[in-house]
């Protein structure tokens, strides 16, 4: 049925009204904004129990993160920390959020998680398990389900009756912005009416040494130290937060995906990006007041740095840099680049987050922000 | 007079493990399980639960328990006394 052919082409905006972490600054949106606007590090040394024998001292860990503590003991016996941040920080969410969302209409409600390879620890134990019991089925059957990468946005849904789409996104460092798209996609396809979309990492001593062990042949784009956390932000549409008292924090305008083969290519994929996506938005790059870029360091730093300043040009709008702040998040990087997006969104004007992935890609995303009313 | 249960010949060390065993997994405190107790009406068991219960009582106490045998696991005296028959196996 196409009832809008006639009408003019006014489409409500796809908007940003709430957004909750968990981080290395601990639980909650306060708390990552007052870290963020203090620059204060939170890379600090791991606890013996996180960095169990990995090969970095340090890392950007989320205090005090116990999870029956957090969660209480019903369901989390089994549940691993990247599955309890997500769950953890979607509950977060849902309560600061307010009406018309899970409780009120659990099958309109989306739910699109980012992760690298869901827990690469779950994944590697129960498989050591296997090989080290007496017998091979000498294993925890509870823990079968934190071997599968679905599993955080599965017992998100499950823990706060979430009925409408469950989505797992993996895209690298990208995954934030990829993640972002799908929800919005969600969106604009009626899917849903309200979509929470994020990512999220954990840190292991697995994850470290397999970042640590992915640079070794590289030479120039070392990692660490690592972060974790998660990053959900409240999607819908802004008539829709509006009604239910929601402020519209930043309204998603467009997202740009390309790739590139050889890693000096980076550079004019992510200018093609960037270029694509102001051209998508009818805007011009003087009116982006706001970058956010992966700040990945090495030759993709370089290669991003010169891609923003080729598109730019003289312009130079505020940048905000996350990454030595709170560790490389991997595949929850680009989610909070978001969310550090939304902590500075206080101009007006475009933001512009940017990624760029060793595996060849790059992308960005456009978000407007609200004009300053104070 | 016949017992209505025969008490079972386990060691009350190996039922204490197993109660444990059962109760970590069903998420309760000791004194919320009796010997009769119903895991699924009383204890919220689900499948998935189910079979961690086998599994961990099969390595914890290095014996074998057949998959049928579950149907009589539904509370500590029908894991008793199929521990019991598994060790005895």
């Amino acid at each position: 049925m196409v009832t809008s052919a006639g009408s003019p082409a006014h489409r409500d905006t796809t908007a940003i009204s709430c957004w909750a972490t968990a981080s290395p600054y601990g639980l909650g949106a306060s708390a990552f904004r007052a870290g963020l606007m203090t620059k204060q590090a939170a890379v600090r040394p791991l606890p013996e129990e996180l960095r169990a024998g990995g090969p970095h001292e340090e890392g950007g860990w989320v205090p005090d993160f116990d999870i029956k503590a957090v969660l209480g003991r019903k369901g989390t016996r089994s549940m691993d920390r990247l599955t309890a941040l997500t769950v953890a920080t979607v509950g977060m969410l849902l309560r600061s959020a307010g009406p018309g969302l899970a409780e009120d209409h659990p099958e309109a409600m989306g739910l699109v998680i980012g992760s690298g390879h869901g827990s690469v620890k779950s994944i590697m134990d129960f498989t050591k398990e296997s090989m080290t019991s007496a017998l091979p089925y000498h294993v925890d059957p509870g823990s079968v389900p934190n071997t599968v990468m679905n599993r955080a946005a599965s017992q998100s849904a499950i823990s706060h009756s979430i009925k409408g789409p469950n989505v797992t996104v993996s895209a690298g460092v990208l995954t934030g912005l990829i993640a972002l798209n799908y929800a919005t996609a969600l969106l604009r396809q009626r899917r849903a009416e309200a979509v929470l979309v994020g990512a999220s990492e954990e840190y292991s001593a697995q994850r470290s040494w397999l970042a640590q062990r992915a640079d070794a042949g590289d030479g120039q784009q070392t990692s660490g130290p690592l972060g974790e956390g998660s990053v959900l932000l409240l999607l819908e549409p802004a008539s829709r937060a509006v009604a239910y008292g929601r402020p519209v924090l930043a309204e998603v305008v467009a997202s740009r995906f390309t790739a590139f083969t050889e890693p000096e290519g980076a550079q004019r994929s992510l200018a093609r990006s960037v270029t694509g996506a102001l051209q998508e938005a009818r805007a011009s790059p003087d009116q982006v007041t706001l970058v956010v870029p992966s700040d990945r360091g090495g030759y993709l730093g370089d290669y991003e740095n010169a891609a923003l300043s080729a598109v730019l040009s003289d312009h130079r709008p505020q940048l905000v840099l996350t990454r030595a702040l709170i560790g490389d998040m991997s595949a929850a990087a680009a989610a909070f680049q978001l969310a550090a997006a939304l902590v500075h969104a206080n101009t007006g004007g475009l933001a512009l987050v940017t990624s760029v992935d060793p595996g060849g890609n790059a992308g960005c995303t456009l978000l407007r922000l609200p004009a300053a009313s104070s | 007079m016949p017992f209505k249960n025969p008490p079972s010949p386990l060691a009350d060390e190996t039922k204490n493990t197993i109660k444990e065993i059962v109760c970590d997994i069903l998420e309760i405190e000791d004194d919320e399980m009796t010997d009769v107790s119903l895991f699924i009406d009383e204890h919220d068991m689900d499948s998935l639960r189910a079979i961690e219960i086998l599994a961990a009582i099969e390595k914890r106490l290095n014996v074998t328990i057949e998959q049928e045998e579950m149907a009589r696991m539904v509370n500590l005296e029908g894991v008793y006394a199929v521990v019991e028959q598994a060790a005895r196996n």
